[in-house]
Order: C-alpha cells, then structure tokens, then sequence
C-alpha cells in the first residue's frame, strides 16, 4: 500500500439533508484544527439523493458513499477543487444497509469521501436533552476516524486510540480524540495538526 | 494462539451485499476474511485452509446452511460455527444449535451485537484448544503399560526415561514388538517441556516411499497427481512437540538422506516446494531391528543411526523379566475390570502359574491381549487357567494320555517345558524343582526339545 497514493491533501465538507449551518461550521472548526489540511465548508443547495434501506427508514449507507465519492470526483479536478480532495459528507439522518443496523461512519481506504451520520451521536436520539457542542465533538472524531480509514488505516486494539472499532456512542466517548503512537505513525505526513 | 496470528473467518452467503458487508467489516478490524457465494466452495476452502469462524447462510440454493454446517462437523470438527438467518426462519437458526451451532445471529445485524458474539466466540475457540491440550497432556502423563514393572531390568528403563525426557536429546527406543515402544515414547514426552504441544506418531514401515515423504514432509498444492491441496508434513506438525518415528528401520534409503537432513538442519522442505520452514521438534525413534547390523550391512545410513543413537533405551523381552509378568497381568486385569465394571477380580493360582511359565513372544501386548479375552470371554471374579488362551490351544503342547501319576508328570513336564520354550531354569521354577531334578525327569521321560521352536 502506497500511502501517497491514497493521501488526502485538503477536506471539503457538506451537509447531507438537513444539517444546521452551525453544526456543520463547528465540525469544519474542530476538524481543522485537528488536522494540517485545508478545511472547508461548502455551500450547496443541490440535494443528495439517496435510496432508503428496504423496510427502514434510514438511509442506504453504501449507496450514500458511493453517491458523494461520485461527486467527490469533481472536487479532484482543477479548477474547482484539488487533487487528493476528500469531500465529507454530514448526514442527518440515521443510515444502515442491508445487513448492519446502523453505522456511524463509513469510508473505504483510498476513496475520495466520507460520511458521518450525526442521528445516532445526538443525544436526543437516546432520549436525552440535546447537546450540540456533545454532538459535534464526536462527529468531528467520527470524521476524523474515517479519514484515516481513508488514508489507509484499519482498527486498533489500544483501549484510547481513536482507531479503536466503536459500535456505540459510549465507546466513541471512551476512546478520546487522539490516535495512539502506532496508528499516528501510519499517518501520511501532514494529515495531523502540529 | 499467538498474539500476532489473525482470526480467521470464512463467511457463506449467496447475497453479495452480505459478502460485501461482512468482508469489509472484518477486514477492519485486523481479521483475515474469505467470503464464498456457496457451500461446495466452502468445502473447498475448508479443505485448503484453516478456518477459527464460520458464518454460514441458512438459505442458500443448493446445499443450505445446515447441511453445509453438518458437513463441516465432519470436515473440520474445530470450527466455530455462526449461522445466520432472516427473522423468519429462527426456528431453522434452533435447529441448527441443537446441531452444534455456537450460535446465530439475525440480519440485520446490530454492529455491537455482532461484534461481542465474534470476540465470544473467539475467546471460546481459544479456550477449547487450551482445555484439549490440557487432557491430551493429562492422558500422556498417566501410567503407562510398558513402564510397569519391578525388574532390574525395566528399573534401568524407568531411570533412563526419567534423566532423558526433561532433555531435548533425541532418543532411540528398541525392542522387540509388543514390548511397548510407543508407550516409552509417550513417557518421555510427557515427562518434557514439550508436554503441552503435540506428539506426532509416524509408523514408517506402514507406508510406501512416496506416501512416507509427503506424510513426512508435507507437499504443495500439485507436487504430484491427487495432490489437489498442500498438506502439512508431521515434522511441521510437531513443532513445538515430539515427533515419533516408529519402525524407523523400515526407511528407503533415499527418505534416510532427507531425515538426516532434516534432522541436521531443523527445517523441512515440502515435497514440490522450495522454501524451507523452520520447525522445532524433538526426535524419539523406535525399531525392532538390528540397526547396528544393518549399518554394517549398507541397509541403514550409518550418519543417520549416529544421528539417532544418541541416546538409546532397550525394552528387554518378558521372557528375559519374568518377574514383572505377576505384576503386569495384575496391572491389565485391574483395568479391564474396571472398564467392565467388574469387583474383587484375581487370578486363581493356576492361572498365575500357567501365565509365568508362558514364553510371551507376542511380549506385553500378547499378556494385555489375553487379560483382556480372559476378562471378557471368561468367568470372573475369578480369573483361571483356563480362561487364558494358551493353556488349552498352545500349539505343541503334548497332551496329558493315560491315568497313571507317570503318565500325567510326564505329561505335565512336557508342557511346561513347550510352554517356557525348553527354558531350564524357567522351567524348574515354574515345577518347584531344581535344575538337575529336572535334567533327570528329562532323561528318564526321553523328553526331547522340538527341532524348531
Ligand atoms: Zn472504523
Ligand atoms: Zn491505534
């Protein structure tokens, strides 16, 4: 595997449904301060449009990457974007497939989006009182957790490394916002802050 | 299972979503995953490698996921099975737990869920090799047969056993057959460091040049014809354990040259293969032959019997220890007994003469085999002469004519002289009398030793 070949040189982010402009921006924020490339937000107005899983109401989380790496690909080309832009996608709604329940995230290692489902990170969702800064603290290192899927990276074991697998919020809190020694060090170049 | 050695999953499903989804998920998280679309092609992939998990489809076209499930019980009993199903067929994921399934799980799966169930299943398999290590061992260990025995002699073989086992020194076991050289090699390695890792048996004289070298060394994948999938050779086997060679004086000369080889060099070499693997393995060997002789006589590669020589244990013959036969005979009617749960079983007296004055070519497995029929075939709790299969059809034995006290002592001389092979000594111990009593009886009778025996 090539790391230079799949590395990520700037993020552009969007909301999928309906995402607050807020939310989408203190992402962008936390991001960016996270990483050392170029964040930014994009305004659109045109909708992604995504097929439901059968007999869910929940997105199609496949279809929904597969969508946004199609339009990522536009990113990538001068001069609307550049080469080794990786477009992340926030999406509104709760999203599965066929076979898992629900995912968080979902990327592929070397392909050109993201997506992150904020439904499940609220926690409004688990009949708590909402809490956007809670929310976008932990889209932000979903977000991250997928880049570096992204950039070639799979699941740790360490109990604090940001690459752990995480199948519920309370294991996405547990692991913190940073990758261990090992998976940092598998990083391309410039991918972290600092 | 080491640290560093990925899990291994092999999912079954006809839906390339699942295959898909599955294949991915695994992946990352540091799994090695093979995903096939239907059970013929996971047989084949379970015949070719080593699976920890399966997660098998219960409706599939063709063979269905318990089928299938039934099939890999027999084809690769080790294999954790998980199957699963859609809502509405539970009842088929039931049945397939009365079957043995560790357990299922229904699509769609909660990613939580199913994660916990895989490290279950994980921490299960790695537990059940631990607890079938743990009784192989504990089965190693208990007393056995061949070690029995109060004799000078076999007090010397019980010493040698003791100081070699905990030693990686390879060890030569010879005697004749039946003497119970197996039993001597499960004794060493079972008193070693070794103890918790396999002990691999090769009987070599049982099988032809060419089928000895891949059992041996293993082969790849098209090394010769039939040879549809590789094969770990039992040197690879044994790594880590002790590898028994018995009849290793049956060996062609060309499979002698590679032993040496391999013994020199403790790495084995497949058979159509070219990288050598590293094995780690302690070397007990075993013959009935001269191997001395057949040194001398070019049949055995005198590198390789110095190879193996280095240490050697020698299991006397019972007729040469008679004084361990009581013993011994005590030792298997105990058992049998117990295994046909049978109380306060003895021989009569008859019948401990009748088995001390026996020759026992046939050595200990000859005395386990005819405890065993007596216990069996005789009427217990009371073990008699009778019962043992010698005393009424040895072939040669001179059958007792006439009423007369001479007739019947001459009768009775000439069996036990038949029945300890015309060994004086033995004889006259066994008739209570002393050897010149007995050259007499001899003389006067005109008794006369069999021109072969
Ligand atoms: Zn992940
Ligand atoms: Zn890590």
């Amino acid at each position: 595997m090539s790391p230079s070949a799949l590395s990520p040189s700037a993020l552009a982010f969007r909301a999928v449904g309906a995402i607050a402009q807020p939310l989408l921006r203190d992402v962008v924020t936390r991001v960016s301060r996270m990483v050392g490339l170029p964040c930014r937000a994009l305004a659109l107005d045109d909708e992604v449009r995504t097929a439901s899983v059968v007999g869910r109401k929940q997105w199609d989380a496949d279809r929904l990457l597969a969508e946004l790496e199609m339009r990522a690909e536009a990113l990538a080309v001068p001069p609307i974007g550049a080469p080794g832009t990786v477009l992340v996608g926030l999406a509104a709604e709760d999203m599965g497939n066929a076979i898992f329940t629900h995912f968080f995230g979902r990327a592929r290692i070397g392909g050109g989006a993201v997506v992150v489902s904020v439904a499940r990170l609220s926690p409004t969702f688990y009949g708590m009182p909402d809490d956007p800064d809670l929310t976008a603290r932990r889209a932000s290192l979903e977000v991250l957790h997928e880049l570096a899927h992204v950039a070639g990276l799979r699941h740790c074991t360490l109990p604090n490394c940001l690459m752990r697998l995480a199948h519920n919020v309370e294991a996405i809190d547990l692991r913190g916002g940073a990758f261990c020694a090992e998976c940092a060090s598998r990083l391309p170049r410039h991918f972290l802050a600092g | 299972m080491t640290a560093a050695e990925p899990f291994r999953i092999l999912v079954v499903d006809d839906e390339t979503i699942v295959r898909e989804s599955l294949g991915g998920w695994f992946r990352e998280d540091g799994c090695k995953v093979d995903c096939v679309p239907s059970s013929r092609e996971a047989l084949r992939l379970v015949a070719e490698n080593r699976y920890d998990l399966a997660l098998l489809d219960v409706k599939m076209p063709g063979m269905d996921g318990l089928e299938l499930q039934a099939r890999l019980a027999e084809a690769a009993p080790d294999l954790t099975i998980i199957i699963m199903t859609a809502y509405a067929s539970v009842d088929t994921a039931v049945r397939a737990l009365k079957q043995g399934a560790y357990d299922y799980i229904v699509k769609p799966f909660d990613p939580d869920d199913l994660s916990h169930l895989v490290r279950r299943a994980q921490e299960h398999r790695s537990l059940r090799s631990e607890n079938r290590r743990l009784r192989e061992s504990l089965e190693a260990v208990a007393t056995p047969e061949s070690i029995v025995g109060t004799s000078p002699q076999m007090r010397r073989v019980q010493e040698l056993i003791a100081s070699v086992a905990p030693t990686d020194a390879t060890v030569l076991v010879t005697g004749k057959s039946g003497t119970g050289k197996e039993l001597v090699a499960k004794a060493i390695h079972a008193g070693s460091p070794r103890r918790l890792n396999a002990l691999v048996t090769v009987h070599c004289g049982a099988l032809a040049e060419g089928v000895l070298e891949s059992e041996l060394f293993g082969h790849e994948k098209g090394a010769f014809t039939g040879a549809a999938y590789h094969h770990k050779g039992k040197f690879e086997q044994a790594d880590g354990g002790t590898i028994f060679l018995d009849e290793i004086g049956e060996v062609s000369p060309r499979v002698q040259v590679e032993l040496l080889r391999v013994l020199e060099e403790k790495t084995v070499t497949r058979v159509g293969g070219k990288q050598p693997v590293p094995t780690d393995f302690r070397v007990v060997a075993a013959t009935n032959r001269d191997l001395e002789s057949m040194v001398k006589e070019g049949k055995f590669r005198e590198d390789l019997w110095w190879r193996l020589n280095v240490v050697t244990i020698l299991i006397p013959p019972l007729s040469d220890r008679p004084d361990d036969i009581e013993p011994l005979a005590r030792h298997f009617l105990d058992r049998f007994a117990r295994q046909m749960n049978l109380k306060d079983v003895s021989f009569s007296p008859e019948a401990i003469v009748a088995l001390k004055a026996h020759p026992w070519p046939g050595n200990v497995r000859e005395l386990q085999n005819a405890i065993e029929r007596a216990v069996v075939l005789g009427k217990p709790p009371v073990i008699r002469m009778d019962d043992l299969p010698f005393s009424v059809t040895h072939g040669g034995a001179p059958r007792i004519t006439g009423r007369k006290l001479e007739d019947v002592e001459r009768g009775h001389i000439a069996a036990v002289l038949s029945e300890t092979n015309w060994n004086i000594t033995r004889a006259a111990d066994v008739l209570g009398v002393d050897r010149g009593t007995l050259y007499n009886k001899i003389q006067r009778y005109k008794l006369e030793r069999p021109a072969s025996v």
